[in-house]
């Protein structure tokens, strides 16, 4: 198990060292920078943008000087200050951070735990009306644009019906004590569900089919014969077996989150990190772009790690066959 | 052999082959709508829908059916080249990565993983937003951050064929590394690179129309489906069908390539290839 996990640690510095890389080209893509192409003049930085590019980055000088010089400031936590307010980077981040962890925090909890008992009940009865209505459901959802969603959930609930707010985080005058937290609850849950329903119809996809495979499986059904209940058979024995795909790809959850949270952020006003970072981008506010590429890809690549040693831990097949 | 000879495509598919082929008629149609799409009437905005207007008008007395169908070919096309973009890059290097092994494999491995780290929104946002706006750059941007996932599949079923005896046998019989690659390995790996495709171009449809919709997609003049859902917004009070139908069609189109990519997934997969 050790050397398995050491194995995936060495792994993940050339990722590590991709990701900077990665981000270091966004950077030499940027309009205004040498490596730009393109005469549009509408898209060009002004000069004075330009001007703070080679005050930041050095971008007079060589490739590999750059990089490094970069790679050491953003390893001191330096990240730079934005062009916008001129104020840290890692401030701007701090402050829109809470917002989107409340946000893709709750979208996740509900998406798993919505979409595990269905999946379970779905591929427990293959073919079952339940499972054909479902499969349904979680078919449209699958296909559903966040936006489209998020535009008539809009109109329903907040325009037509008046039952909750149209956007933000907060009534203007937001109310103290238990108010202010009914208050609070009820500007997230239309974003939430926005967040929540495309998580829940890929998971619950995911368990579905890996229920209706392993309830034939020979364990389940010398389970069955060791005389454990059908809920059993399922819940204890299959369901552990069709968690392993979805702990494998919790990691990449994050990233197909956070994309989700730049849509849904600009929808409802939400100030968090999607927010933050699409108005970045309309401002070619370059440091905050690169902070916060190469933070979602680094957090990304720590939550792929840790899946990938869950599923070791809970599957010899998986270290062994790593590690021999 | 592309599909098994006796295969046929469950029902639902079938209907959304019928879909797509339906909305590729209107895009050949669409060019007829062109004027209306752009008359403005500022005696007739933001109309509910009606006979004269079925989808209602927007907020500057357009008529909106004329608009959705205008924006049809060019959403169309961009999901397929852009998918076809993604898919050849994704095969190439996953290709590589699964038949060469070794370092080769490592250092294309690294780079798939790589890619797979990126919210694929936060890079599509930065390529479309900094290159010069186009068609070309919304299909590259689409194309160039949407392949890994492909890659990973390519490299998982290379792995799985070049060990096969056709290949080996063409191995011995000393054809090049392109003609095993290109003659032998990708006929076979064609169905479930097709069911990818099929969902790519439903990704890639999907893709444009979140950029359109966050203000970085098509250029001005053209229409687009994201563009139009942008603009509801700011009429959420008054007129709910100019959220309504745009995204319909989107939806539409959509589920129906998705449907289609699911309904090759279990023909490719029942049919017993290999299984």
């Amino acid at each position: 198990m050790t050397a398995y996990i050491l194995r995936r640690l060495l792994w993940a510095v050339p990722t590590l060292f991709g990701i900077a890389v990665v981000v270091f080209l966004l950077l030499h893509m940027a309009p205004g920078s040498p490596g730009a192409g393109g005469a549009d003049s509408l898209r060009r930085a002004s000069a004075k943008a330009a001007e703070e590019m080679r005050r930041q980055y050095g971008l007079d000088r060589p490739l590999p000087e750059q990089f490094a010089a970069w790679i050491g400031r953003v390893a001191r936590l330096d990240l730079g200050e934005s062009f916008v307010d001129h104020r840290p980077v890692s401030e701007r981040i701090l402050e829109a951070l809470p917002h989107t962890l409340a946000l893709n925090g709750l979208a996740l909890f509900f998406a798993l735990a919505l979409a595990i008992p269905l999946g379970v009940v779905a591929g427990g009865s293959p073919e079952s009306v339940f499972d054909r209505a479902s499969g349904a459901v979680l078919f449209a959802m699958y296909s559903m644009p966040t936006f489209w969603a998020a535009l008539l959930l809009q109109t329903l609930f907040a325009v037509r019906l008046r039952w909750l707010p149209l956007y933000g985080t907060a009534a203007d005058a937001a109310p103290a004590g238990l108010a202010g937290l009914q208050d609070r609850l009820a500007h997230l849950a239309l974003p939430v569900t926005c967040l929540t329903y495309g998580t829940l119809a890929f998971v619950a996809r995911l368990v579905r089919s890996g229920v209706a495979e392993a309830r034939t499986a020979d364990y389940v059904i010398a389970a069955r014969a060791r005389g454990a209940s059908r809920g059993q058979a399922l819940w204890r024995h299959a369901l552990r077996n069709a968690l392993l795909p979805v702990i494998t790809l919790f990691g990449l959850l994050l990233p197909a989150l956070l994309s989700g949270s730049v849509i849904i952020e600009r929808i409802f006003a939400w100030p968090g990190l999607g927010r933050l970072y699409l108005d970045s981008i309309l401002a070619r506010d370059y440091p905050v772009i690169l902070a916060l590429s190469l933070l979602s890809a680094v957090v990304t690549l720590g939550a792929t790690l840790l899946s990938d040693i869950a599923v070791a831990a809970v599957d010899p097949r998986v270290r062994d066959g790593a590690a021999g | 052999m592309l599909l098994p000879r006796r295969a046929r495509l469950p029902a639902s598919a079938r209907v959304a082959l019928a879909v797509v082929v339906l909305l590729w008629l209107v895009a050949a149609c669409s060019p007829l709508f062109t004027e209306r799409s752009r008359s403005i009437r500022l005696d007739a905005r933001l109309q509910p829908p009606s006979l004269e207007h079925p989808c209602g008008t927007d907020d500057l007395g357009r008529d909106l059916l004329a608009r959705i169908v205008t924006a049809t070919p060019i959403s169309l096309a961009i999901g397929l080249v852009a998918a076809a973009v993604s898919l050849g890059v994704g095969f190439t290097v996953g290709a590589a990565a699964g038949y060469f092994g070794g370092a080769v494999d490592l250092a294309l491995s690294r780079l798939i993983e790589v890619m797979l780290c990126f919210p694929v929104l936060f890079l599509l946002l930065a390529l479309a937003a900094f290159l010069p706006p186009s068609p070309a750059t919304v299909i590259a941007a689409i194309g160039l951050t949407s392949w890994a996932g492909d890659a990973r599949f390519a490299r998982a079923e290379i792995l799985k064929m070049k060990e096969l005896d056709y290949a080996r046998a063409a191995r011995a019989m000393g054809a090049s590394t392109p003609r095993i690659l290109l003659r032998h390995l990708l006929p076979n790996a064609l169905p479930p690179l097709i069911v990818s495709a099929a969902f790519g171009v439903g990704w890639a449809i999907l893709a444009e129309a979140s950029l359109s919709f966050l203000g970085v997609g098509l250029p001005a003049p053209a229409v687009s489906w994201g563009g139009i859902l942008s603009s509801s917004a700011n009429w959420i009070e008054e007129a709910w069908w100019i959220a309504l139908f745009p995204g319909l069609a989107l939806f539409l189109t959509v589920s129906a390539y998705n449907l289609l990519a699911e309904g090759l997934r279990t023909v490719t997969t029942q049919g017993g290839r290999n299984a």
